[in-house]
């Protein structure tokens, strides 16, 4: 992709990691699921910053999406796997590695076919967050393997298939304003 | 509709300001407090070892002249979560599990086990809330944003560039309420357009399908926001390095010496917790 400075990097997963954070805010992203645990589309910023700007980018949007989901587990709670989101290994690290997972798919088809690319890209970093926290979930005891393992069958899969069309669409549509003129728009809107 | 209304003062907890001893320190100290009996909670594995943050809240709650019923606030919300979770530590039986049954209730069957994981999951639970809680109170936002650097200083000695981490954290605060007001339009006018997010009686597919039009146009214009704000930046030659800073004193001697003993307090009491107590408490 790109490449740009690291500002600019900066900015992009600051932003991004703006998107994840406002989601998780909001009642739209949530599928309600086991009474709590509402695994949904807030790590696809993740993906899609690690799509368009690198492995860095995708981690540290991951990281900051994952540390605002444990604050936000720590001072409103909202279901009793929030309890367990508490700790970083559960809230944290997967939604870094999703990042990494993510551009590692993408890296892997170097730079061809870019929307089955994104769409792949999107589906791996999907099952990487759902997996790891569902993993991790059971690893500190808060449901049996047999638990997550059906949660995973009924609600992941097709929150993967969601996540790789979402990473296509956006990727498709940031790169089609990047190659045509007039790509700052917002700078002459009237605010 | 009252979904469409959306919070826009997001703020990172509830900062009290007391102005004491506390929330003079600076903020990488209290980060580096926060991670070491984070660690605590975390790592211990006995409900007496992640007790410990708890019980440290209490006398550092008064030096910050924050008052107890604060944290309790704070833990209420959680509480019946605690509730439902001990609950299905009993309701579920867990492989390997050969502990002492307790009772049994029809068929659910508790053991020693379940009850040992139920006390130290509220345990743990509790304790980051009130450190979290207790963080956020002493640590203004913006000494929050500003702090990512020092408080990652650690990291940044092994090679992670923790201005552009900060950098990062601070445009992902600074942008929240703006997605978050676009967010509002841009749902606003696809109800206008006749896309129907209110009712919640949509199977996944269909409310998941229902997001493409909310989701690509809000990344967009965000993606947008950030070429922006970078371009904005480079032009005025930023490259967050070396760039002034508010003038803050040196570190003082009392500050060294309380980042050293949360570190060393902390690793002690992990290594107690694992050593000895553990092996002396736990019934299974």
């Amino acid at each position: 992709m790109s490449i740009s400075s690291p500002v600019r990097k900066a900015v992009v997963a600051g932003a991004l990691a703006a998107v994840s954070i406002v989601l998780s805010l909001t009642p739209f992203g949530y599928i309600p699921w086991l009474a709590g645990a509402s695994l949904t589309v807030m790590h696809v910023p993740a993906i899609i910053g690690a799509v368009l700007e690198g492995p860095l980018v995708g981690a540290l949007v991951g990281a900051i999406f994952g540390v605002s989901s444990l604050v936000k587990a720590a001072t409103s709670p909202g279901g009793p796997i929030d309890v367990f989101f508490t700790n970083p290994v559960v809230s944290v690290i997967p939604r870094i590695l999703v990042g990494v997972v993510a551009w590692a798919v993408f890296a892997a088809f170097r730079g061809k076919f870019r929307a089955v690319s994104a769409a792949v890209a999107g589906v791996a970093g999907s099952l990487t967050n759902a997996l790891l926290v569902l993993g991790t979930l059971v690893a500190y005891k808060a449901i049996p393997l047999a638990v997550a393992g059906s949660v995973f069958v009924a609600n992941s899969l097709v929150e993967a298939v969601v996540g790789g069309i979402l990473t296509t669409a956006v990727v498709l549509a940031w790169k089609g304003i990047g190659d045509s003129v007039g790509k700052s728009r917002l700078s002459s809107e009237d605010k | 509709m009252k979904e469409l209304e959306f919070i826009r003062d997001i703020s990172i907890g509830q900062y009290i300001d007391t102005d004491s001893a506390i929330h003079r320190l600076r903020a990488g100290t209290k980060y580096l407090v926060l991670f070491s009996f984070a660690l605590v909670a975390l790592v211990s594995p006995t409900p007496l070892g992640a007790l410990l943050p708890l019980a440290l809240a209490i006398p550092v709650s008064g030096k910050a002249r924050i008052r107890i019923a604060f944290l309790v606030r704070g833990l209420k919300p959680a509480l019946p979560f605690f509730g439902i979770v001990a609950v299905f530590q009993f309701l579920f039986s867990w492989p390997g599990d050969r502990s002492a049954i307790l009772f049994s209730i029809g068929p659910v069957v508790g053991t020693a086990r379940e009850l040992w994981m139920s006390v130290l999951i509220v345990t743990r639970g509790a304790s980051m809330i009130v450190l979290v809680s207790l963080f956020t109170a002493t640590t203004s936002e913006e000494e929050i944003v500003r702090g990512v650097e020092e408080g990652l200083l650690p990291l940044g000695r092994i090679g992670i560039p923790t201005h552009l981490v900060s950098l990062a954290v601070g445009a992902a605060v600074r942008f929240v309420p703006i997605i978050a007001e676009e967010l509002e339009t841009i749902v606003k006018a696809q109800a206008c357009r006749g896309a129907d997010f209110g009712s919640s009686k949509r199977g996944p597919i269909a409310k998941a399908r229902a997001w493409i039009p909310l989701f690509v146009p809000v990344t967009v214009r965000a993606l947008e926001r950030a070429e922006l704000l970078a371009e904005a930046m480079e032009a005025r030659c930023y490259t967050g390095k070396g760039r002034a800073e508010a003038p803050h004193l040196a570190l003082r001697a009392g500050e060294r010496v309380i980042r050293l003993l949360a570190v060393l307090a902390a690793a002690a009491w992990i290594a107690l917790d694992v050593l000895i107590i553990n092996v002396r408490i736990r019934p299974w």
